[in-house]
């Protein structure tokens, strides 16, 4: 038994590993810039217009306690055109800007020379005081910042053109930064002139080591952090047990009800195959399985919790609110008058599967021999029934967990959604509505081993219902 | 498929002896159930394939000052830039224009025609400011005026085409990858070194040079060319290595035969997909996309949801691949390829049949729930989804709750249908 969860676990372990690959390779490919986000919401809104310097300083601060300054992976394949420092532009917009640069032209000494010149320009112009006329000033602060995010030709020429008009149009902004404003220009020119794209046709392998952001990732991974939400800096971990408890309970209130309506009526169904009867249930649990979850959410939403059609009978959102002084039936009462409909939404899904399943591995059991012999030896039909060709066909739906499982936490999300039940697929929705990535990609990869863990859980327990199935033995092939 | 009807001439001479295709289709025939199914199929087809003479603003054929015009058909030129609009057409004029005559669609409103005499949730029972019971909404309107019928037409042109798409996309790489595992195992597919090592070099060339050596043409250019492009030049060094490869395979060293473990490799990522809940995989995708479309959810349900139908490929041809035709076929010296495209393959598609029906009603439904959620489809598409979500600001409103649910519900429930009856005409322990 032990050796067998060992030898499952091992398995397991390639599939998580890529698994965690999938999630932190789709994490970083996240649009927009974290540290904006943190430093935008932060105590000093206008971070940007302040003093160049000071900014890049906060910046580079906030990126390096995210833990994004660092490469992304342990290597990178590139073209030999790009340095292996690229990571050294913490700011997201300037490196991928300083990236696409490269791409087009492929002369990394001359692009840094270029990004230089645009930096040292920025501080000059930071530094300019009163002396010059306000207007021209303010026009080529405002066009600047445009320089270190754009890297298309005409976009580049287009701001160069306009600093330059404000640079002509006031001697004084000109004598303070005019030499440095030429530089750039000549900088950009040369970029421009030196363009070696050849560069590109040869690959490069650049290797960082394990200082780099998945083994981070991974090291925090492992001791359960899980990082910080973009939204509220909470810890994600503490959101996602709040959220995961909510699911795990409407899902485990679903599937019982489920298995409990789905056994009975599956068996019933064997037991009569062919009859009248049967058909009807076939005929009703397909069209149950065929009605979209949200839609008959949706319709319950408009027809069962608001005064319009007469049937306000139900609360609409969320799972209630529970007073301090609320006595246990109290809590009871108002719980269960919020999930009903959830439950039952979720139940009907799975139900029709579930009882199919049990009809038809049922319908095997009871045309084996052993079958028979029970009903010759005289035995009792219902001892027959339940003692010999349950027992027999139960397996197969035991095994069904491992899919039910996955199937049902997925289709929790939809639910969740409706009724406003704050679990982990509300969660991840909303999550995705406010960029919130931690939160989106950390559900995921939590998604994944509750799923995986449902399929090590169906194997065990195979195992201790049907005693023909050794766990430690492997099987033969 | 397209074979029958020469099977049918070879099989017809003298010996009765029925293809099986015929009689899985005779078979289909009695499943009641199944043959509506597929008759209701193809009304959504049709209403699919002409939504734009079914509901439009514009008249299908009308004469203005003398003149005959086909705005219907000219949408089309327009669109495709052949053409464009002069007066009397300009903009959207259409409800305003006076006809001499006009033949109207039968719902003679577009997806995202306004309607400002009828907003804020008309009902189809409710009195409504229509100029003759021909321009009523007969499914009534949504909060801005829109056509709840018209937007229904267009969505199941929205629905069939992402259940057709991306079930292609997920047999191609479904029987593709299964096919291999279940024919070849771990064992079967043998490989000189030499072909190995210079296939993967070649592979990784190929996607060397067609994405990260032209990063600069990727940011730039067409993303449909730029696609092309780059499977051309995957393509071009394939096939270069591959007439390599028999120079190599003059040095002993490399002429040594390798076992690749297909299956292996194949369950192992069948395993990875199905651990992760494909709806929030697919989620967690299509919000890094920065233009949403309805293609990009296309090719995203169609890239994750192939492992079923590789799994009843791989099951179905482990047991072909035993049977004594296969070893027949050895016998007579065909090479194992052609055994497995040629004689495997065809007899294991019946399950595959199966597997898109049940695919094809699973992709519309992600579809629907995606759009109901707002995520991935641009806010100009009209689908079934965003109308239902529409229904869920205005409960009062139980049209726009109705309507688009019944049409998913219809429409998944005919795939449903169709892959039981499949699974019946096609499933021979089933008539045993």
């Amino acid at each position: 038994m032990w050796k067998f969860l060992a030898r499952r676990l091992l398995i397991f372990l390639p599939t998580l590993i890529v698994i965690s690959f999938l999630a932190f390779g789709l994490s970083t490919c996240t649009p927009g810039d974290p540290v904006m986000l943190f430093l935008n919401t932060g105590n000093n809104p206008g971070a940007q217009l302040s003093d160049p310097t000071s900014y890049e300083r906060e910046y580079r601060e906030m990126a390096a306690s995210l833990g994004i300054d660092k490469p992304i992976f342990y290597f990178t394949i590139t073209t030999s055109a790009y340095p292996d420092t690229l990571h050294r532009f913490v700011q997201k917009e300037r490196r991928e800007c300083v990236r696409a640069l490269i791409a087009r032209y492929g002369n990394w000494p001359q692009i840094a020379h270029y990004y230089r010149q645009v930096a040292l320009l920025d501080r000059k112009l930071f530094q300019v005081k009163g002396q010059a006329s306000s207007e021209a000033l303010t026009r080529a602060r405002a066009t600047l910042p445009f320089l270190y995010i754009q890297d298309k030709d005409p976009l580049i020429r287009y701001h160069l053109d306009t600093l330059q008009f404000a640079f002509r149009s006031d001697s004084a902004l000109l004598a303070a930064a005019g030499a440095q404003f030429d530089a750039l220009n000549a900088a950009y020119g040369r970029v421009k002139q030196e363009a070696t794209p050849s560069a590109h046709w040869l690959p490069a392998l650049r290797w960082h080591g394990a200082d780099n952001q998945y083994h981070r990732w991974l090291q925090r991974l492992l001791r359960g952090d899980l990082g910080v939400s973009y939204r509220d800096r909470l810890p994600v971990s503490d959101k996602l047990a709040t959220a995961l408890r909510w699911t795990l309970l409407i899902n485990g209130l679903a599937i019982l009800l489920a298995y409990g309506l789905a056994i009975p009526l599956g068996v019933y169904a064997a037991v009569h195959r062919g009859s009248r009867r049967d058909r009807l249930i076939a005929v009703v649990l397909f069209a149950l399985h065929s009605l979209p979850v949200f839609w008959i959410a949706t319709l319950m939403i408009i027809f069962f919790t608001t005064p319009e059609y007469g049937m306000d009978w139900f609360p609409t959102m969320g799972v209630g609110d529970i007073d301090k002084g609320d006595s246990g039936w109290q809590v009871i009462a108002t719980r269960v008058s919020h999930l009903a409909l959830p439950v039952i939404c979720l139940t009907y899904g799975s139900l029709a599967f579930i009882s199919r399943q049990m009809r038809s591995s049922m319908v095997e059991a009871l045309e084996q021999d052993f079958v028979r012999t029970a009903r010759a030896k005289g035995l009792r039909e219902s001892v027959v029934i339940w003692k010999h060709a349950f027992r027999n066909a139960l397996s197969p739906i035991i095994t069904m967990l491992a899919s039910v499982l996955p199937a049902a936490i997925a289709g929790s999300v939809v639910i969740e959604v409706i009724f406003g039940i704050p679990g982990m697929g509300k969660l991840t929705v909303d999550a995705i509505g406010a960029k919130d990535w931690p939160i989106v990609y950390a559900v995921l990869l939590l998604a994944a081993v509750v799923t995986m863990a449902g399929i090590l859980l169906a194997d065990i327990l195979y195992g201790v219902i049907d005693p023909r199935v050794t766990l430690g033995k492997k099987k033969e092939r | 498929m397209f074979g029958r009807k020469k099977r049918q001439r070879d099989t017809g001479d003298g010996n009765r002896r029925q293809s099986p295709w015929v009689l899985a289709r005779q078979r289909l025939r009695q499943h009641r159930p199944a043959v509506w199914s597929l008759r209701i199929l193809v009304v959504l087809l049709f209403i699919a394939l002409f939504a734009d003479f079914i509901a439009n603003v514009r008249p299908i054929y009308c004469r203005i000052e003398g003149r005959h015009y086909f705005p219907v058909a000219q949408q089309y030129a327009v669109s495709l830039g052949l053409s464009n609009w002069k007066p009397p057409f300009n903009g959207n004029n259409w409800r305003e224009l006076t006809y001499e005559k006009a033949i109207m669609p039968l719902i003679p409103y577009s997806a995202n025609t306004l309607d400002v005499y009828n907003g804020n949730y008309v009902g189809p029972f409710d009195k409504q400011k229509t100029k003759s019971p021909r321009y009523r909404h007969w499914l009534g309107t949504n909060r801005v005026g829109h056509d709840v019928a018209a937007g229904l037409v267009a969505g199941t042109r929205t629905a069939m085409l992402v259940g057709v798409v991306a079930m292609a996309l997920a047999t191609l790489i479904g029987v593709l990858l299964g096919s291999l595992a279940g024919y070849f195992g771990d064992q079967h597919l043998r490989l000189s070194r030499a072909a190995v090592l210079l296939y993967s070099l070649a592979l990784a060339a190929g996607l060397y040079y067609a994405f990260i050596a032209r990063s600069a043409a990727w940011m730039d250019g067409n993303l449909l060319v730029e696609i092309i492009k780059s499977i051309s030049i995957i393509a071009v060094c394939l096939v270069f290595c591959h007439f390599l490869i028999k120079w190599f395979e003059k040095i002993s060293v490399f002429k040594k035969p390798m076992q690749l473990p297909v299956d292996a490799i194949v369950v192992r990522l069948i395993e990875v997909l199905n651990a992760i809940p494909t709806l929030l995989l697919i989620l967690s995708i299509i919000v890094l996309i920065k233009r949403p479309s309805i293609f990009y959810v296309m090719a995203i349900i169609g890239l994750v949801r192939w492992t079923g139908i590789a799994r009843f490929v791989r099951g179905e041809l482990l047991r072909i691949r035993q049977l004594g035709y296969i070893e027949a076929g050895r016998a007579l010296g065909f090479s194992e390829w052609r055994i497995l495209w040629r004689h495997a393959l065809p007899n294991a598609l019946s399950p595959v049949l199966i597997a898109i029906a049940f695919g094809i009603a699973n992709a519309i439904l992600l579809e629907a729930f995606l759009s109901f959620l707002g995520i991935g489809v641009s806010v100009d598409t009209v689908t079934w989804g965003t109308l239902l979500n529409e229904a869920r600001s205005q409960p009062k409103a139980w049209w726009l709750a109705f309507f688009p649910g019944f049409a998913i519900f219809v429409s998944v429930t005919i795939f449903n249908l169709l892959g039981e009856g499949l699974n019946e005409a096609l499933n021979p322990r089933l008539h045993r």
